[in-house]
């Protein structure tokens, strides 16, 4: 099973509430045989832009973060069911990836472009091309008649 | 004449004495100590540092969580994205910056057209009336 974030924002309510609804949220990912690793509260925040959802407005959302491992195919009912949810004024499901270290390349794209690698590839390409700026129709070709518009 | 026999004889064993001292000095130096005008063996010292991006320096992933860090990488007039020749990034942590704050705006933790003011006064990364390279405009 992958492991996915889902980002949450849900409607103001009061607590006991927003307790019902997030137990209602964590049964769905239960049941389809997921299960949650974490989950973090970032508070109840003015959102940066207003959304529509369910018919209300919302200015202003309660900022959670799941953390769960489901089977992908699961994802999709979970997307469904939270999309009917009215408490819930936006869901966003992410696959976590693991980010590998890699050496900093900011040395090399400093360098003037006759000796960057990428630069030098270009050049190579553009070798094995016709240049069309230059390229002119040979008459010897066989064709006793230029075959283009002039 | 005796004397004379005795002079000779001492002045030949002290030349012989001292040939066999010089010699034994010399075979000393030859195996211990090495010529000292000889050049030296060493790292280039007019080597300069390498240089590294801000993030790749402190070992840090952008996160959209972060958001406060996403936003010093934003126009405070326009909410607009800096590119790479402002910012100063490598392709990769550029790459990664665009895309994590795409993310928070798409999750609602950023704003799109503007920079949220209490992040105004934030410390400056760079400055993007010196970009590292001239602007195309």
């Amino acid at each position: 099973m992958p492991t996915y974030e889902l980002a949450l924002l849900l409607r103001n309510m009061p607590k006991p509430e927003l307790k019902t609804s997030l137990k209602r949220i964590s049964h769905a990912i239960f049941d389809c045989g997921g299960i949650i690793r974490n989950i973090e509260n970032l508070g109840f925040r003015p959102m940066p832009y207003k959304s529509t959802a369910h018919g209300m407005t919302h200015k202003e959302a309660n900022y959670f973060i799941f953390k769960i491992d489901t089977p992908t195919k699961a994802v999709i009912d979970l997307k469904e069911e939270y999309k009917r949810d009215v408490d819930i004024v936006r869901q966003r499901f992410f696959k976590v990836k693991e980010e590998e270290r890699k050496a900093c390349t900011l040395e090399e794209e400093l360098l003037p472009p006759a000796y960057r690698e990428d630069v030098q590839k270009m050049i190579q390409i553009g070798k094995t091309q016709v240049n069309r700026f230059t390229y002119k129709f040979k008459y010897n070709s066989g064709l006793d008649y230029y075959p283009f518009q002039k | 004449m005796k004397m004379a026999l005795f002079k000779s004889f001492f002045a030949r064993q002290m030349l012989s004495t001292h040939q066999a001292v010089l010699s034994t000095i010399r075979t000393q130096s030859s195996n211990l100590k090495p010529d000292p005008d000889a050049p030296v063996e060493m790292e280039n010292p007019f080597k300069k540092e390498l240089k590294q991006c801000i993030l790749c320096k402190l070992n840090i992933d952008p996160d959209y969580k972060n958001y406060r860090l996403l936003s010093q990488f934003q126009s405070p007039y326009t909410g607009r994205i800096y590119p790479r020749h402002i910012t100063g990034l490598c392709k990769r942590k550029q790459m990664q910056v665009e895309q994590e704050i795409t993310k928070a705006q798409d999750f609602a933790y950023m704003p799109y057209t503007y920079k949220h003011k209490i992040f105004l006064k934030d410390p400056k990364l760079f400055d993007p009336e010196n970009p590292v390279r001239s602007h195309r405009f």
